[in-house]
């Protein structure tokens, strides 16, 4: 026994002393990713490389896990005694909520003024420090299948009476009009900011997710008319709700479905011979309110307060800032840095930066503009009115009930 | 001397047994009496430090249409996950008890589901009920029943019963495992005894046979209303936890704290959830504690 005793004592002894040896080296990098998409996933092991052939003496190691995942894990990693040293995330609400409870560590000392648009610093700052730093971003549009409006004679929709016909026109071919992968319930999301904001415009749309005005206000009934009215002409596809935003995207990807409100990511997942047969354009025109939003979300990286190896951190943060690795990682993915020296990759990509810098209102999206409680309630409800559109009325009733406590516990 | 090896001899298991409990009480035993201190608490605490909410979280149990629909599902899943594989899994383990030619193999083959994991298998069920080309649709509009073809893991209505009816096809097996243990028991004496004066089947069943499995129908009962009770993992990998009408206490739990980051509610539904538990978890240790001290 007490051999046994002597050998586990032993065992443990070691395993401290080894653990304690791993702590000590500053020569490490742990980055905690999201990207878990094949083709982003590509692009930052390129950056990662790259920055490892510039500072030999670091080990990078990158851990990826899956988007919806990646967000329940947040705390996790942010609160972690053992934090990892830089993590993917969101610039606004959802990165400051964390800068205010002092989770964050300020970026400042690498933040080049120079190298960035005023807005996005404004939104990755928090009570005067930075906190973030913006790599690429993209925009959000109706996405539609060209080959299919070509042999139906389509020419793509400015109003909303013409994106009806579209739809009738489409529905009348056997095609789903709208695709959307419902089972992902942010694909609601962009319908909802995009609707909302061509029927009541962007400053209404602001005080909606700063949670100011409630589900039940007429003028958010009407958004959610519009949307109800799709769903009950049998416009929106059908068994939307089984569908994962990709598999949905397959269906347009296919010609089975006509249009799809997406990122510009959706080119990520589209195969090689089916690229060039997507293309998109601006959502249509409400009412004649030709005062515009986008949804142009913008993804970076934060630290920890938390990380273990900050100096190595830090260096990484200068690295993803630079004009050089921003364009490492934007270029194959056709997406728009956050770095203003960057050239634009594409002559789609500048199409995406004209219709931002025309808009009048620049959004994250609903998800990153609200609380996440709120989001993730109000892009339930969407998709439940989508699939019950007569029960529209009720359903805004239960979400705003959520909405004033969601806010009031935030205060 | 004897009295020091008693000392001795009683000391041993406590020593074989000290990590394990050490493992359990840190792990187990703690972390409920943490959830229930949670409970009382604002949503952040777990992160930022406790601060006290008082009876607030269940006063909010209390009026959310949400935790009442999750005690609603948890209900329909207990009266299924009792009512259908247990009579279900007597009969099969009634078919298969004894030499049958083949009966090995048929026992083999009900039991495999069981050697799956949750996530496998609601990974394989979500492809059978893909409303445009799943098996069930495929299947059910090749016979002529297009109407029934419907969305079934998209659509409320029939959300819950889908879910509910992988995992009671998961539950036979067991419970059928849990009888053929329970028929190993029964002496074929008394069987053969009820032959000989002429019992028909039914009667030998009826009188003999299911008197004698009591035992093992209040095992199978009762672990059957446990798993209906913590039903999640069906749940979570088939709907992705975004399906609210399938929502189930565990998944509301999970949800609340994980996915709304309100640790403070989701320790209220926890604790909710573990004081339902823990009244039929007594009702099957009293059991078991009753049999240990009669042997």
């Amino acid at each position: 026994m007490k051999r046994v005793i002597a050998i586990a004592c032993a065992v443990l002894a070691a395993t401290t002393l080894f653990v304690a040896c791993g702590k000590k080296g500053s020569n490490e990098l742990v980055i905690q990713s999201y990207m878990s998409d094949e083709a982003p996933k590509q692009a930052f092991q390129a950056l990662v490389d790259d920055f490892m052939k510039k500072n030999p003496g670091i080990k990078v190691t990158v851990n990826t896990t899956a988007h919806e995942q990646y967000k329940t894990q947040l705390m996790n990693y942010l609160t972690a005694k053992e934090a990892p040293d830089v993590l993917t995330w969101f610039a606004g609400f959802r990165m400051q909520q964390y800068a205010a409870k002092g989770l964050l560590e300020p970026i400042d000392a690498v933040w080049k003024d120079a190298d960035f648009p005023a807005a996005f610093k404004t939104a990755s700052s928090y009570n005067g420090k930075v906190y973030f730093m913006p790599q690429s971003w993209y925009w959000w549009a109706v996405y539609y299948n060209k080959d299919v409006f070509a042999k139906l004679n389509l020419k793509t929709p400015n109003t909303w009476d013409e994106f009806l016909a579209v739809c009738a026109a489409l529905k009348n071919a056997g095609i789903e009009p709208i695709a959307i992968g419902a089972k992902d319930t942010w694909t609601a999301g962009g319908w909802f900011d995009y609707m909302n904001v061509a029927v009541n415009g962007g400053a209404f749309h602001q005080d909606v997710t700063a949670g100011k005005v409630a589900y039940t206000d007429p003028r958010i009934v009407k958004t959610f008319d519009y949307i109800a009215d799709l769903a009950k002409k049998g416009y929106i596809m059908k068994n939307a709700a089984s569908y994962s935003w990709q598999e949905a995207a397959t269906l347009m990807f296919d010609g089975k479905a006509g249009m799809y409100l997406m990122g510009q990511f959706i080119k990520d997942v589209a195969p090689a011979d089916k690229k060039d047969s997507i293309d998109w354009f601006k959502f249509p025109i409400v009412e004649g309110n030709a005062a515009y939003g986008v949804d142009t979300p913008f993804d970076g990286y934060l630290v920890p307060a938390k990380a273990k190896n900050k100096e190595n951190a830090l260096k990484f943060m200068a690295y993803l800032g630079t004009k050089e690795a921003q364009e490492l990682f934007c270029k194959p993915l056709g997406r728009l840095a956050a770095n203003q020296n960057v050239p634009v990759p594409n002559a789609d990509a500048q199409r995406g930066l004209d219709m931002m810098k025309g808009a009048a209102t620049a959004m994250q999206f609903y998800d990153r503009d609200a609380p996440e409680e709120m989001a993730a309630k109000g892009m339930n409800a969407i998709v439940e009115i989508m699939g019950a559109p007569d029960k529209a009325a009720e359903i805004l009733a239960a979400l705003d009930k959520e909405r004033e406590r969601i806010y009031a516990e935030l205060k | 001397m004897p009295a020091r090896r008693l000392k001795k001899s009683a000391l041993a298991p406590w020593a074989f047994l000290a990590l394990p409990l050490a493992m359990y009480v840190v792990w187990v035993i703690v972390p409920i009496f943490e959830s229930f201190a949670f409970a009382f608490t604002k949503r952040d605490s777990i992160i930022y430090g406790p601060v006290f909410h008082g009876l607030a979280n269940f006063r909010r149990l209390a009026g959310d249409g949400q935790f009442w629909l999750a005690i609603k599902n948890n209900l329909l899943w207990l009266v299924f996950f009792v009512g259908i594989p247990v009579p279900l899994g007597l009969l099969v383990a009634m078919l298969f008890n004894g030499g049958r030619p083949g009966s090995r193999l048929y026992k083999t083959l009900f039991y495999l589901p069981m050697t799956l994991s949750f996530t496998i298998i609601g990974t394989i069920w979500m492809w059978i009920y893909n409303p445009d080309f799943g098996a069930l649709n495929t299947f059910l509009r090749s016979i002529g029943l297009d109407a029934l073809a419907v969305q079934w893991l998209g659509d409320k209505r029939y959300m819950t019963g889908a879910l509910i009816a992988v995992g009671v096809w998961r539950q036979v097996p067991y419970v059928m495992i849990l009888y053929l243990a329970g028929l190993q028991g029964v002496p074929t004496e008394l069987v053969e005894a009820s032959l000989i004066d002429g019992a028909s089947w039914w009667q030998r069943f009826r009188k003999v046979i299911l008197p004698l499995l009591l035992p093992a129908t209040i095992v199978a009962v009762t672990i059957s209303v446990i798993d209906s009770l913590r039903s999640f993992d069906i749940v979570y990998v088939m709907t992705n936890t975004k399906a609210r009408a399938a929502e189930v206490l565990a998944s509301y739990m999970y949800s609340s704290a994980f996915q709304y980051a309100d640790f403070g509610y989701g320790s209220a539904i926890a604790v909710i959830q573990f004081l339902i538990t823990l009244v039929f978890i007594l009702v099957y240790v009293g059991d078991v504690l009753k049999k240990e001290s009669e042997r």
